[in-house]
């Protein structure tokens, strides 16, 4: 692939930003292992070997317990099986996850109450939360569910943002007027109340609550857009496509979009925090995603309610958040850094 | 857990409202100038055999002192102090309504009728009245003797259109027939035809005639502040709008040294503070401002409750055991869904539901499983019912037998279908207990996905019976009503309690023979084979009910060694319902001494097994 030179100089200066880069290649990093998430926080084993036969139930159907001889029709509790094998000396062994906990799962013990505090013996690392189910686990799960969710909300608000903005800078005049007009009432919307609102009338599922988020946040992006195509379509270049007869689609899209990316990318990691932020909320709120989807608000809300009782619960939950948002403020603090058009371009 | 009743209580009368009322709208109409009530005096030419327990066992402690004010809180503040028409059904209604005397009392210990405003009762020969002898000594709050006519009145009252109050008025005119006034203070209340349990329709309560006068269409602005003279112990005395309400003992009152009333209703005053957090009235608490505070639920009383004022013995704790009639918390399943037609699906998500797990490890095992859904109604509950057990190999039975097979992913599966539900439930606090439910029904192969909704989406997702599975509760009525829920005049429609689209031609004939049936032995029988029914179809899987209610009290609250009746649900939030509790003044002032010395009490726990 042919790099243009001046996305090489970009991304040279991106990765002398050290904190941002790094920022960057651990939320990656984050972000994959998120995807394993089933191989690192689950109540399935990674592997197991009984009665010389190996079996990986990490993915796939279930295995009910009696293929292990424990005499029952639903799943196997791997940490039972596990325990059970040590115990009676069997030839086989179970490999579990990092954390052995699905974070649905609620591990009740006897005569104790959760939230249980973060054991290390228990592998509950960050501690239960109040019905007993793994924090952790639960954070891990949470974070691929509200990155994937504002990175969904991203692609779907860039996308209509991107073309009405562009339009209104490319076309202008009346069309121009119009629109800003519409968008200026648009985003006087409470868009918080609307939710609210529209989640107490009908239930929310995390596709709806995508298209509701979109619906208020795709102006944002319009008013940058209309900018920057406004200055672009003077440029010579833009003349020269329209005088070979581009259509304004292919202007808009083929000559201006390219060079106004810049503008776009630095937007990304902010956009994505906020995402993941809104989504937090509305869950703290209550008028998020439905229980018992693990989320981070959820979390946040149970560590309200119990601080005194189970700091464990809220410290995670504010840690793991303060965590992501600073990482990708990071990011985008350097994203903005790296294309800042006085470096690297020069004004005829 | 009350405050939930009383919603849930709000709501079931709501929804009678709106399926009863409607179509009486001439009845709506009536009014004193269309139908002149008589409140001239009549002769008394049946013998009638006059009734009157005075010798029922009394709760009250000789012990008990007068004086002190009582601090207690409300969350909101109260639209309007009237007891009828609009805004009047509120959090706050109870602490005037309990001021107002009925015709009887009720012990519900020995299920006896008791004197209230009348010293005498008897029964008509027609099966539809009862006749009542006035107490000739009581007397409103203002000084005005309770006289017939204010109970002849309480019908023109409350057939008002002017009252705002449909339901009221709908009662009042299909279910009373008259009110009659005879000579010597007799007085008589006829029915509208015969009932069982007539009493409970004819207790009526008086309405001050020469208060409210002739009613016009500006009642509900011009008495929505105004206070109501009462005839019980205690009468609002001052109020700040937003802030507070205080009520006064009244010194003279009328019944104070009769039997039942002696050494009742002691505190002097009793202050109802505006706090509109919960977390924040405890602090009150905590700080002495308030005398008691509800800890029925186990976050109250095993992670709250706990800390200096407990171990230094200042506060101490009550647990009281009671007897009641139990709200019909439980899964609701709607007939109508196309997988609950088959019964053997029913009872094995029956035998899904762990409910030992559930009260294991979230209600701390404090809890106790219903049996049938009428529980607590004395002979009339059907004692032999037992709810399904989880049960994995029953669950198979079941479903096999239906030819369902388990598929890949554990669920039972039928040519394509799976067996996934939903549960729909209103309440945030109840999602760690379906979470249970959840992961427990997996393993028996049944997939409930929850769907928790804010509570009046939820109620009205059930009232339109778009539900597969309701977790709720309805609050209790004197007497089985199985009617309302199981009737199928009720089912497949919205704005019924039939949520369950219960209909069968069986249930109804018991039914409708239950409800027309004047005779109290073949009810029961009635009652128990309708229940026994209701066990049979599966439709409700019962779960939980709390057959106790717990408070932490400031030491110098006392109260009689058995603190209530067997149905008292509350012991300290209605000074004017039981009334037996006091205030040790001495003992309040040796506390706060204490405190400040830093000395100490022994810690105090009183458990109460008496009607366990």
């Amino acid at each position: 692939m042919r790099i243009n030179p001046l996305t090489r100089d970009r991304i040279k200066k991106f990765k002398k930003m050290k904190r941002g880069y790094y920022s960057f290649i651990l939320l990656a990093v984050l972000v994959v292992v998120s995807l394993f998430a089933e191989c690192i926080a689950n109540s399935r084993a990674l592997l197991v070997y009984f009665d010389g036969k190996i079996y990986m139930p990490t993915y796939g159907d279930i295995i009910p317990g009696k293929t292990f001889g424990l005499g029952y029709d639903y799943e196997t509790n791997y940490r039972d099986l596990k325990i059970k094998i040590n115990d009676e000396k069997l030839n086989g062994f179970v490999i579990m996850p990092l954390i052995p906990y699905n974070p649905y799962e609620n591990d009740f013990k006897e005569g104790k109450y959760p939230p249980f505090p973060p054991s290390l013996t228990e592998k509950h690392y960050l501690g239960t939360d109040k019905t007993g189910r793994d924090i952790a686990a639960r954070l891990l799960y949470g974070f691929r569910i509200a990155f994937f969710f504002s990175i969904a909300l991203m692609i779907m608000t860039y996308s209509v943002g991107i073309s009405v903005g562009s339009a209104m800078g490319y076309f202008g005049g009346r069309f121009d007027l119009y629109f800003q007009r519409i968008i200026e009432i648009w985003s006087n919307i409470p868009s918080l109340y609307v939710i609210i609102i529209i989640s107490s009338i009908v239930i929310p599922n995390a596709l709806l609550l995508l298209l509701v988020m979109f619906f208020f946040d795709w102006t944002k992006m319009t008013w940058y857009m209309r900018t920057a195509v406004y200055k672009e379509r003077e440029k010579e270049y833009v003349l020269a496509a329209r005088s070979i007869g581009a259509s304004d689609r292919r202007v808009i899209f083929r000559h201006i979009l390219p060079n106004t990316v810049s503008i776009i990318i630095t937007f990304v990691p902010f956009s994505i925090a906020g995402g993941i932020s809104s989504l937090t909320a509305l869950d703290y709120l209550g008028f998020g995603l439905r229980p018992p989807t693990p989320s981070w608000g959820n979390i946040l809300s149970e560590g309200y309610e119990h601080f005194s009782a189970a700091p464990w619960i809220g410290i995670s939950a504010i840690a793991a958040l303060v965590i992501i948002l600073t990482m990708v403020t990071f990011i985008g603090e350097a994203v903005r850094e790296s294309f800042d058009p006085k470096l690297f371009t020069t004004y005829e | 857990m009350n405050r939930l009743k009383l919603v849930f209580s709000m709501i079931l009368l709501l929804a009678v409202v709106s399926c009863g009322g409607g179509k009486d709208d001439q009845s709506g109409t009536t009014s004193s100038q269309k139908f002149k009530l008589d409140y001239s005096t009549h002769k008394l030419t049946e013998k009638l055999k006059w009734i009157t327990n005075n010798n029922e066992p009394l709760i009250a402690s000789s012990k008990a002192v007068k004086g002190g004010t009582f601090n207690s809180y409300i969350q909101t503040f109260p639209l309007t102090f009237r007891v009828v028409g609009p805004d009047s059904n509120n959090f706050t209604r109870s602490y005037f309504l309990n001021n107002h005397m009925s015709l009887m009392g009720y012990q519900p210990n020995t299920d006896k009728l008791l004197p209230e405003l009348a010293t005498h009762w008897a029964y008509g020969k027609d099966g539809k009245t009862m006749y009542f002898k006035l107490d000739k000594n009581a007397k409103w709050s203002d000084g005005k003797p309770v006289t017939a006519d204010d109970f002849i009145y309480t019908l023109e009252f409350m057939r008002s259109p002017h009252i705002k109050a449909p339901w009221y008025n709908d009662y009042y005119t299909r279910e009373i027939a008259s009110v009659k006034k005879y000579e010597d203070g007799v007085m008589s209340v006829t029915a509208s035809k015969k009932i069982p349990d007539l009493w409970l329709t004819l207790n009526i309560a008086p309405t001050p005639k020469h208060f409210y006068g002739e009613l016009n269409e500006n009642f509900v602005k011009d008495f929505n502040w105004k206070t109501e003279p009462n005839t019980g112990p205690y009468i609002l005395k001052e109020f700040s709008k937003g802030k507070y309400l205080l009520f006064e003992r009244k010194k003279d009152w009328w019944a104070r040294d009769y039997r039942y009333f002696k050494n009742r209703y002691n505190v002097d005053y009793f202050r109802l503070t505006v706090i509109r957090d919960v977390n924040v009235a405890y602090e009150y608490f905590k700080k002495g401002k308030l005398d008691t505070f509800a800890a029925t639920r186990p976050s109250v009383w095993h992670e709250k409750a706990n800390g200096e004022i407990f171990d230094k013995g200042y506060v101490e704790k009550l647990w009281f055991y009671n007897d009641d009639r139990r709200p019909t918390w439980g899964l609701y399943l709607n007939l109508d869904r196309e997988i609950f037609k088959d019964r053997n699906l029913r009872y094995a998500l029956a035998h899904s539901i762990n409910f030992n797990k559930l009260n294991k490890q979230i209600l701390r095992n404090e809890a106790e499983r219903l049996n049938t859904f009428y529980t607590g109604y004395g002979k009339y509950s059907n004692k032999r019912i037992r709810a399904r057990e989880y049960d994995l190999k029953k669950v198979a039975k079941y479903m096999t037998t239906s030819g369902w097979k388990r598929g890949a992913d554990g669920i039972w599966e039928k040519g394509g279908k799976r067996f996934s539900v939903t549960l729909t439930y209103g309440q945030s606090l109840f999602t760690p207990r379906v979470v249970v439910l959840k992961e427990e029904s997996k393993k028996a192969g049944v997939e409930l996905n929850l769907e928790l909704l804010d509570a009046s989406t939820s109620y009205k997702k059930v009232m339109e019976k778009k539900h597969d599975i309701a977790y709720m509760g309805w609050s209790t009525s004197f007497r089985p009503a199985p009617w309302q829920s199981f009737h199928s005049a009720n089912a497949h429609k919205s704005q019924t309690n039939n949520i369950n689209n219960m209909d069968d031609p069986a249930m109804d004939n018991l039914i409708n023979r239950y409800r027309n049936s004047g005779s109290e032995k073949e009810r029961i029988i009635l009652s128990h084979k309708i229940q026994d029914m209701i066990h049979e179809s599966g439709a409700w899987i019962p779960l939980e009910m709390v057959n106790f209610s717990r408070s932490l009290h400031w030491r110098w609250i006392k109260y009689p060694d058995i603190p209530g009746y067997k149905t008292s649900s509350d012991i300290f939030s209605y000074p004017a319902a039981g009334g037996f509790f006091w205030i040790d003044k001495d003992m309040k002032e040796q506390t706060i001494d204490a405190m400040k010395s830093d000395k100490t009490f022994k810690p105090v726990t009183r458990i109460v097994k008496k009607y366990k």
